[in-house]
């Protein structure tokens, strides 16, 4: 009992019921406890009849009753075949409750422990590693320096720190770089050369050798993250504008090129107007050195949107530039430069100044030879229309002689002229029929071709999805197949299921030794039965044989007489005093079967049960008598 | 483990066995470890009679490559089998695989080491000595009559520099207000360990 008290309690603390450690038998259990477990394995049942009942016992006594009575019902729902009503929880006796309970139990779903523990994310999992190395940091003592050991010298903050620092590596790419064909091969020849001669190993390349690390995965994670990029952007605007992966990226290098040069453009105008308001002279274009600056704002600007795709271009600008800062000098050479500077602005300053002029007239100039050019192309014009006018002038005086014939002439003509039109007009629609049907099949063809198109690019971006989904999902279950393998190595390869094992052996072993005994002590019971009946059956021959000797002889002899009275007293005697004997026999089973009846009640608490009922009762009225009150006082 | 495109060719051309023989592979390998953990300045990384008979652009490409791998393993704390399957993709061999395993799996802890040096710690108090002044005047008072501490905390830093103490003192309310502070964070930390 007390092996199946504990598995019963096991599972009802797992089902969330709040029973305190030292209770091991369901004796133990008081009503509020036996209600609390009830309810919570009604609400792992069926949550709708469960969460309508509370778990905690209301003091009322009606309030008791009714929780008893929905509990019973919910019980009888589940399928539960025993007797049960509120008493059963509200006067509890062991037995029932233990039938109660293990029915409960046993309905219990099996996995919970298996759903109970989703799948950890990979955030969790960090945390949770996070959290082992904490437990773990915390539990080692300080040592002081000297004594520290190669694995307490990281975690106790005596090795050296690097600040992060990382350096463009020169890595060996695999693809070559996009130029025109002769320049390419020119370049990559050179750059073949370069890695194959010159190029350090990446371990030598950076300045420190602390940021060998640094650069080495800063650099990892930018081509990781450039390549991420360009996938996302493809998938986002790429196969929308149906061009193939060159042209679009020929495309945006194009509109880039256009918008950093009319970048260019207005920052030098500007620079220009500034430069007139303050009266200095214009800076040069070819003076990169007041443009840089905002050269290099935009710079960074285009680093930040177009960061990865293009560097190529904004790294070109960056060389450029770079080239062309002027080396420090000595400050000698420097007063000397700044005063032939000085002069040079000054003769600038007068050159811009003539330019200025020059200009100013060169488009006035300009300005009035269009003038004179439309005025021209005008009277041009004029003179053609007057030419034509005469030329047809000059025909009708020609004509003019012979007016009826060759008006009559001219008729003809005109009428033939007009009968050719018709049958030209004929053949032409003869022709056009037919090519505009051409061309409207065509038209809806292209449009067809338009929807399929749109409908494929449609498919290709959903199978992007799907790719980019089944491939999380694979990662994901990935993760949590080795989570789960890690677990399953953490865990105590089940102790509670070997015991249980080996007691449920035992007891099966106890049952046959006792089955073993019991044959035994029942063929010990047959062969006593066998006995004692031929010892009757002797007796009873025995006794006739001597009935009859001693009635024969008692005829003649007044002591036989007397011998066959005692004879038959003594037969009596004995045979009353068999009947005694197993009258005893069965009272002694009788008296034992009470005893067991009356153990049986006793465990019911009938007694206490009763007093509890009574007070119970007596709070009733109680209530009853309060409420009664109260209607009276409303 | 995600690695970019040239560090997987660099991988990709380690694995070819008729390329690069089992020994090289080795070799390589174990330079690209002495190399990252124990660095030297003078470029002579690759400077191994064997290793010299390579075509030196493929070296370089593979060094690289098995460089980053280590690195970027020893980042994501990768275990033998995500560093097995990242090489199985790029088609080694199962004797290369063990190969590449055993080495990192003893090198791991250095590399760990190597990545956790990148950054900056705050000092670490290792030691506290107090004292207790008891104002009785000043210049202004005639009777001030209050306790004050004076504390010196003993911070160290990184084994090369001995760092410097932090001294201040604090009336007692100050005091009691750092130690429950201090008992904050230590029951914080505990309460990290905790999850």
């Amino acid at each position: 009992m007390e092996e199946v008290d504990r598995i019963l309690l096991n599972s009802l603390r797992q089902s969330g019921a709040d029973i305190a450690e030292d209770v091991e038998s369901v004796r133990q259990l008081t009503t509020e406890l036996i209600v609390e477990c009830v309810v919570r394995c009604l609400r792992i049942l069926n949550p709708a009849l469960g969460n309508g009942v509370s778990h905690l016992l209301p003091p009322g006594m009606s309030a008791r009753f009714r929780i008893g009575m929905c509990l019973a019902q919910a019980c009888q729902e589940l399928g539960y075949q025993g007797e049960i009503g509120y008493q059963t929880f509200l006067y509890s006796n062991e037995p029932e409750i233990r039938r109660l309970l293990m029915f409960l139990v046993e309905k219990l779903p099996r996995d919970s422990a298996d759903t109970a523990d989703q799948p950890a994310e990979k955030s969790v999992l960090l945390q949770r590693l996070i959290a082992t190395k904490i437990k773990q940091q915390l539990a080692s003592a300080w040592l002081p320096p000297a004594l520290r050991t190669t694995s307490l010298l990281n975690t106790q903050n005596s090795c050296l720190m690097n600040k992060f620092h990382s350096q463009a590596l020169s890595l060996l790419s695999p693809s070559a770089p996009p130029l025109s064909p002769s320049q390419q091969s020119l370049l990559f020849t050179e750059l073949w050369e370069y890695w194959e001669q010159h190029q350090p190993p990446v371990t030598a390349q950076a300045w420190d050798q602390a940021c060998v690390a640094a650069s080495v995965l800063e650099r990892a994670t930018a081509d990781l993250s450039a390549v991420q990029e360009w996938e996302a952007e493809w998938n986002s605007q790429g196969l929308v504008s149906r061009l193939s992966p060159e042209e679009y990226k020929a495309r945006k290098r194009q509109r880039l090129q256009s918008r950093i040069q009319e970048y260019l453009k207005q920052s030098s105008q500007r620079s220009e107007v500034r430069a007139g308001l303050a009266g200095t002279p214009a800076p040069d274009l070819t003076d990169p050195r007041p443009d840089h600056r905002c050269l290099r704002a935009k710079h960074s600007r285009f680093i930040h949107t177009e960061k990865f795709t293009f560097t190529q271009v904004s790294e070109d600008l960056s060389l450029h530039f770079s080239h062309q800062f002027p080396p420090p000098t000595p400050q000698d050479v420097q007063a000397e430069q700044q005063k032939e500077v000085r002069e040079l602005e000054k003769q600038l300053k007068s050159l811009g100044e003539q330019i200025q002029d020059v200009r100013t007239a060169m488009e006035t100039q300009t300005l009035t030879v269009n003038q004179v050019s439309e005025e021209t192309r005008d009277r041009e014009l004029s003179a053609e229309e007057k030419q034509q006018l005469l030329h047809i002038r000059k025909r009708a005086l020609d004509l003019l002689p012979d007016a009826e014939g060759n008006l009559s002439k001219l008729q003809a003509v005109m009428e033939a002229s007009a009968q050719r039109l018709v049958s030209l007009a004929g053949q032409w629609e003869k022709h056009r029929v037919p090519l505009i049907a051409e061309h409207r099949r065509l038209k809806q063809q292209l449009d067809s071709h338009e929807l399929e198109s749109s409908r494929r690019l449609m498919e290709i971006k959903e199978f992007h999805e799907k790719i980019k989904t089944s491939a999380e999902e694979a990662k994901r279950k990935e993760n949590v197949h080795r989570q789960l393998v890690l677990e399953l190595e953490h865990l105590s390869r089940g102790v509670g299921r070997a015991a249980y094992t080996q007691r449920i052996l035992e007891i099966v072993s106890n049952i046959s030794k006792q089955k073993e005994e019991i044959t035994k002590i029942l063929s010990d019971t047959k062969e006593l039965q066998k006995e004692i009946n031929s010892l009757t059956g002797k007796l009873d021959r025995t006794f006739a044989v001597t009935d009859e000797l001693l009635f024969k002889d008692a005829k003649r002899d007044e002591a036989v007489r007397k011998a066959y009275k005692y004879l038959a007293a003594l037969h009596e005697n004995c045979s009353q005093l068999i009947e005694t004997i197993e009258d005893t026999g069965t009272i002694l089973r009788e008296v034992r079967d009470l005893e067991e009846l009356i153990d049986l009640e006793t465990g019911k608490k009938t007694l206490i049960n009763l007093e509890k009922i009574l007070e119970d009762h007596r709070a009733i009225r109680q209530e009853n008598a309060g409420l009664a009150g109260r209607l009276r006082e409303a | 483990m995600e690695l970019p495109e040239s560090a997987l060719a660099g991988l990709q051309s380690l694995a070819h066995p008729a390329r690069l023989p089992h020994k090289t592979f080795q070799l390589l390998l174990e330079a690209a470890f002495h190399n990252l953990l124990h660095p030297q300045a003078d470029g002579t990384a690759l400077d191994h009679a064997e290793l010299g008979s390579l075509d030196p652009t493929l070296l370089k490409q593979s060094y690289a490559a098995i460089t980053t791998c280590i690195l970027e393993a020893g980042k994501q704390n990768a275990d033998k089998s995500t560093l097995s399957t990242l090489l199985e993709e790029c088609r080694f061999g199962s004797e290369r695989i063990d190969t590449f395993c055993t080495e990192y799996q003893k090198n791991k802890g250095k590399v760990e080491a190597l990545l956790g040096s990148i950054g900056r710690y705050p000092s670490h108090i290792t030691d506290v000595s107090w004292r207790l002044e008891y104002h009785i005047r000043n210049n202004h008072l005639h009777k001030v009559n209050q306790p004050s501490y004076l504390l010196t905390l003993k911070a160290e830093n990184g084994e090369a520099r001995s760092a410097e103490d932090v001294t201040f003192s604090c009336s007692m309310e100050q005091l009691q207000d750092l130690l429950g502070k201090l008992k904050d964070a230590a029951k914080s930390m505990e309460k990290a360990s905790q999850m």
